[in-house]
């Protein structure tokens, strides 16, 4: 889909003196550093005129606010979100899919104006990141990859908009590392995660069209992200030998902080087409997962993960002074062995096909929350989709 | 009713930022030290016992 067009060696093409000061631009780069707007990386510098450029784009009003963190008091505008996908490196076609991202984080509001992406989950000390996915023709026009090494480096839509995302939260929305993030470790997606479906080399709907958008629509889809985990099965010649790997990465007891958890499978070209050519479509292999993916009670208890806590119904040590007296996960009899379903159903697992078609490697995404959990809490589970709109939406859809 | 938030020391700066933020700057809590997830039982008891003077002091300003 999308070709780099440089290959080789490193660049060497510094910018013309005579057209540029570089102690300006420096002093430019070093301004943001010096306010604490970066996220680390050098920003782009945003002007007037640029950020006129980025609204033109949508219509929109620029103090529309398009983000909001009820429980901090803190919310973003079209302007602001502007200016910071500006810094992230963003070219202003992009900026409509910025936007859908937002409205996205809005969508499925619940008590006191939190809704499942608007929440404590930015500040978890699980360091959890928020993972965008990009269907429909928006891939093509604006040259995101889909393909090899979907989730790396070298595609300006995917890096940039990704950490547009970040430079929000942490500039619009003032969660910031140290402060009001409390990300005990995180993970190295959290600067930026925007992938797009390789819907040209899916033998399956995309996840847009699953969830009810026309193929010729355009959106991002939002979910939060725990860890992500390689899956090797490059001689796999059969889906239950792939599925049998993916159920044992999802139930691994290092995941299980409650009894439920659910999972993104993005699954290579390859792997997906293994699954059709077999007759397995979305539907059975979620199934097949939420069946399969189980722990054993021996596992759980060697990880000191067999009691209930009290209000969070966290998984603790039978022992543990907050364990609820007598609770215990969910187990069901299986050849002899007790074992614990951890997807409460399918609807836990959502698939989305990316990557390039050249190995049997897939892989497997610990998402935050389940479909049902025994607290009755929700986490941000199934994705909040949200079509991507621009001033011109010929171009866009 | 009275009440007291009691977080451990480690989340002390995301306390005070969370106070600022709904414009409660140096709301009173009580930090005790870091971890108690992790605590046996007679060692959360006494790490209560050693806290009850604090939390107690908050409650009395309150009132």
């Amino acid at each position: 889909m999308t070709t780099r067009t440089t290959t080789g060696a490193a660049s060497d093409h510094p910018v013309e003196d005579k057209l540029i000061d570089h102690r300006q631009v420096r002093r430019a780069i070093e301004y943001y550093y010096e306010h604490g707007f970066t996220d680390g990386l050098p920003v782009v510098p945003p002007t007037e005129s640029y950020v006129a450029e980025f609204l033109d784009q949508v219509d929109r009003a620029p103090d529309e606010v398009v983000a909001v963190m009820a429980h901090l008091n803190r919310e973003c505008t079209v302007r602001i979100a502007a200016v910071n996908a500006i810094m992230a490196g963003c070219l202003p076609e992009y900026f409509p899919v910025v936007l859908g991202i937002l409205d996205a984080m809005r969508l499925d509001v619940g008590a006191r104006g939190a809704t499942r992406f608007s929440s404590g989950l930015w500040q978890s000390t699980t360091g959890t990141v928020p993972i965008t996915v990009v269907n429909g023709p928006v891939r093509l026009r604006l040259g995101f990859n889909s393909q090899g090494n979907v989730f790396g480096p070298g595609f300006r839509p995917n890096a940039t908009i990704g950490r547009a995302l970040r430079l929000i939260a942490m500039n619009a929305l003032g969660i910031e590392p140290h402060v009001l993030d409390q990300s005990t470790q995180s993970n190295p997606a959290k600067y930026t995660c925007c992938i797009a479906e390789n819907e040209e080399e899916s033998p399956w709907a995309p996840l847009s069209v699953d969830a009810g958008f026309g193929p010729e629509t355009s959106t991002v889809s939002l979910m939060m992200m725990r860890s992500c985990m390689h899956i090797e099965a490059r001689s796999a010649t059969r889906p239950e030998y792939l599925l049998a790997d993916i159920a044992n990465s999802v139930s691994r007891t290092g995941t299980l902080y409650s009894e439920l958890s659910s999972c993104l499978v993005v699954v290579s070209p390859e792997h997906a087409h293994l699954l059709a050519s077999h007759g397995w479509g979305k539907p059975q292999v979620r199934e097949y997962l939420a069946e399969h993916a189980v722990c054993t009670r021996e596992a759980m208890e060697r990880a000191g993960k067999i009691g209930v806590s009290r209000d969070m119904h966290w998984l603790v040590p039978a022992e543990h002074p907050d364990a609820l007296a007598g609770a215990e996960p969910k187990f069901e009899r299986r050849g002899g062995t007790d074992v614990h379903r951890v997807l409460s159903s399918p609807d836990d697992v959502v698939i989305v096909v990316a990557g390039a078609a050249n190995a049997g490697v897939s892989t497997v995404i610990d998402l935050m929350g389940a479909a049902s959990s025994p607290s009755g809490r929700t986490g941000g589970m199934t994705p909040a989709i949200s079509e991507i709109y621009s001033k011109d939406a010929a171009a866009t859809a | 009713m009275p009440a007291a938030a009691v977080c451990t020391d480690k989340f002390r700066t995301t306390a005070e930022a969370m106070a600022r933020l709904h414009g409660f700057d140096g709301y009173r809590f009580v930090a005790v030290p870091h971890p108690i997830a992790s605590l046996e039982l007679p060692e959360l008891a006494s790490l209560a016992a050693a806290t009850l003077n604090e939390v107690l002091a908050i409650w009395e300003v309150g009132e």
